[in-house]
């Protein structure tokens, strides 16, 4: 415990000179830019950062990206206040009152609040990230392909199942994804699989350029079918409001709880962190009456949960090499570029590592206070950008992002292909959160199956006898078996309080 | 975030649910099932690395070819939601688009942004001249589109200068930026 209470120390301090401090206000400023603007998310905002840092250092580019990280979830609420259009998904649950709020001409307490919140939600999550994530590396350690090949699917079949409206739609997703990380060269034998001649594809359809495509390309072409709306003006003071934070404890220690909780299920996203601790804030609240009404209760749990699950989702990241959201898996990714393999073995290679990322999550925390202080009233300007002036810009950035990090023509191709193909999708109720854990799992699940067959002979019985095996297995068959409608209907019978919500 | 299942829990379209979206499901379903088989067979016809002494358990085409069973397997069961609604999907009148506008300015996009990455990227024009022309171009198309749905009459000459400086701006200053301070070789 003292070790690592002396590296987190060794962290902190390595964070505190001003190289580290300016590549931490660069990244959070860029992210909160990004966030703000309606239609371009977390996800863009890492994956277009990673092609810029990647000739930085390790620890200067995850710094960059963490930090853009939080800015974006923190920048998102502004158009949520002010515009009533979530800046990024997982500002949705802060629209309702937000805007209320703005409306009602306390824009600028909206916005405190939601500061207020926000940091409140990174401080609980920086403690369980600096508590939990060795303690989980440790377990994990004891982990084989058995365990890995379960994980993997477990959390394409969690991210199907609770993201979007229908499973079977995300499953399906999930499975594509799995899909076309297969695409290219196999990791065992170097085997060209379904590249039908071309050479360029052996290398795969790149992390990068498919994660740009997705929610970079589609998001401009969303953007830009998509009628846009008048800004609202700020008329009250902006300062964060620390004493409601006080004044709602409980809102803020349980929403900080549970968007920890939803953000260590891999691939489920921030919004349901903000969406489970809004739902959670209206059942507790003395105020129900005022949920959607500009319910400052209801805003600082949405703020709350969304930012607490960013830390969340950056435990499994590191200790299990699982991404918790889309935009972790970009940072994972970014972590590989730069020489840094997530997963059970990182507390091995990379100690200090684990504590560096909790130390630039405490710095961007910091970031988002100060820019929440100093910032507000020029990012109305940004709001007012046109958006047909600046989405052939964004899209020029998805150009040189998808190419940046391997200049290959192919990976615009890629970009392009992935982007129109989830632009067509996402238009038909498919989310897209499934398909981007599974383009991440696809080469862990390809691998711990075909070694784990290997190891036992082409048994296939340590897949179903390992205690974390069995658990994760009877977890995902639960998930897939439930969609059945003769077990839902025998689930029903069995709890009659199920089915008497289903009839209310 | 919403709580799934509703749709696919029921053996067929939800209560209330429009009949589009079982149409939706039974087509859709045909494509997933479709690709699914498609990327069944050619894991099946993949090299299997015999010669290699690879064992039949570790093939290169073991984890596409259950990847193939399984979207056949959901995509079955989408088509399976969507029985029935064959005779509705022959007989219904396809609703009109609300904005013919919107639609039409998809296609633009699509056109702008296909032709700028396809065809002038990489092709032997300079980075920065085909940013230049694909950020102006796209600027004045959307501008007149958005000035077209507002129903207003813009001064050309302004926009057409404000286009190609930012055009110009942009071009020119991110492929310095990436080019010399970041060191990466653009196309």
């Amino acid at each position: 415990m003292f070790i690592g209470l002396s590296e987190l120390g060794q962290a902190y301090l390595s964070v505190l000179n001003p190289l580290s401090l300016a590549y931490g206000l660069g990244g959070a400023l860029c992210g909160i830019l990004v966030g703000c603007l309606p239609g371009l998310s977390a996800t863009l905002c890492i994956a277009l950062l990673t092609t810029l840092t990647v000739k930085l250092d390790a620890n200067h580019a995850v710094l960059i990206l963490v930090c853009s990280y939080v800015g974006t979830l923190y920048g998102g609420s502004r158009s949520a206040i002010l515009l009533n259009i979530p800046g990024t998904a997982a500002n949705a649950a802060s629209c309702a009152d937000g805007h209320a709020l703005a409306q009602r001409g306390e824009a600028g307490r909206a916005i405190g609040i939601a500061t207020s919140g926000a940091f409140t939600g990174v401080l609980c999550g920086v403690i369980c990230l600096a508590a939990f994530t060795p303690l989980l590396a440790r377990v994990a350690l004891s982990f084989g392909s058995y365990e890995f090949f379960w994980l993997a699917l477990f959390g394409v079949t969690i991210s199907g199942r609770i993201v979007g409206n229908d499973p079977v739609r995300g499953w399906l997703m999930g499975l594509l994804g799995l899909f076309v990380a297969q695409i290219g060269q196999d990791g065992l034998y170097a085997h060209d699989r379904f590249t039908f001649g071309f050479d360029e594809m052996s290398g795969g359809i790149a992390l990068i350029p498919a994660l740009v495509g997705a929610f970079g390309f589609s998001e401009i072409l969303t953007t830009l079918t998509t009628p846009t709306t008048t800004v609202v003006n700020l008329q009250d003071s902006v300062r964060p409001r620390f004493r409601e934070v006080f004044q709602y404890w409980q809102t803020a220690l349980r929403s900080g709880a549970i968007g920890v909780l939803t953000g260590l299920l891999p691939g489920i996203g921030e919004d349901a962190g903000a969406w489970m601790s809004y739902g959670a804030a209206r059942i507790f609240s003395k105020e129900k009456d005022q949920f959607g009404k500009g319910s400052i209760d209801g805003l600082m749990a949405a703020e709350t949960g969304d930012m607490s699950s960013i830390p969340g989702h950056i435990i499994p990241c590191l200790a299990l090499g699982v991404p918790g959201s889309a935009p972790s898996a970009v940072l994972m990714a970014a972590m590989i570029i730069h020489g840094v393999q997530p997963g059970p073995m990182l507390m091995i290679e990379h100690p200090q590592f684990i504590f560096d990322v909790v130390a630039f999550t405490t710095l961007a925390m910091f970031t988002i206070l100060v820019f929440g202080l100093f910032l507000v009233r020029p990012l109305l300007y940004v709001l007012r950008v046109p958006r047909p002036i600046l989405m052939p810009i964004i899209f020029l950035l998805c150009n040189i992002g998808a190419f940046a990090t391997a200049s290959r023509l192919f990976d615009i191709y890629a970009m392009v292909a992935v982007g129109l193909g989830a632009f067509f999708l996402r238009r038909r109720g498919y989310a897209m959160a499934p398909f981007v854990l599974g383009l991440v799992l696809g080469p862990l699940l390809d691998k711990s199956l075909r070694r784990g067959l290997v190891l036992s002979g082409g048994s296939l019985e340590p897949f179903f006898t390992r205690p974390i095996s069995i658990l994760l297995f009877s977890v995902i068959a639960l998930t897939v078996l439930l969609q059945i409608p003769a077990l839902q209907g025998l689930v029903a019978r069995l709890m009659p309080w199920k089915r008497e919500a289903a009839a209310n | 975030m919403t709580a799934g299942g509703s749709a696919a829990g029921k053996g067929g379209p939800p209560a209330g649910a429009p009949s589009g979206a079982a149409r939706a499901d039974l087509g859709e379903g045909l494509g997933w099932a479709g690709l699914g088989l498609a990327i069944l067979v050619l894991s099946l016809s993949m090299d299997r690395l015999a010669e290699q002494g690879v064992e039949p358990y570790a093939v290169p085409g073991l984890l596409p070819g259950l990847l193939g069973i399984g979207m056949m397997l959901f995509g079955g069961l989408l088509v399976w939601r969507g029985r029935g609604m064959v005779r509705l999907a022959a007989g219904g009148a396809r609703t009109k688009q609300k904005s013919d506008l919107r639609a039409g300015r998809l296609l633009v996009v699509l056109a702008l942004c296909l032709t700028y990455s396809v065809a002038l990227v990489g092709h032997g024009i300079p980075f920065w001249l085909a940013s230049w022309v694909f950020v102006s171009a796209s600027i004045l198309v959307l501008q007149h589109g958005a000035h077209q749905e507002a129903g207003r009459a813009p001064n050309w000459t302004r926009e057409i200068a404000l286009a190609t400086f930012i055009g110009l701006c942009a071009g020119v200053f991110f492929t310095v930026l990436f080019q010399y301070f970041f060191l990466v070789h653009l196309p």
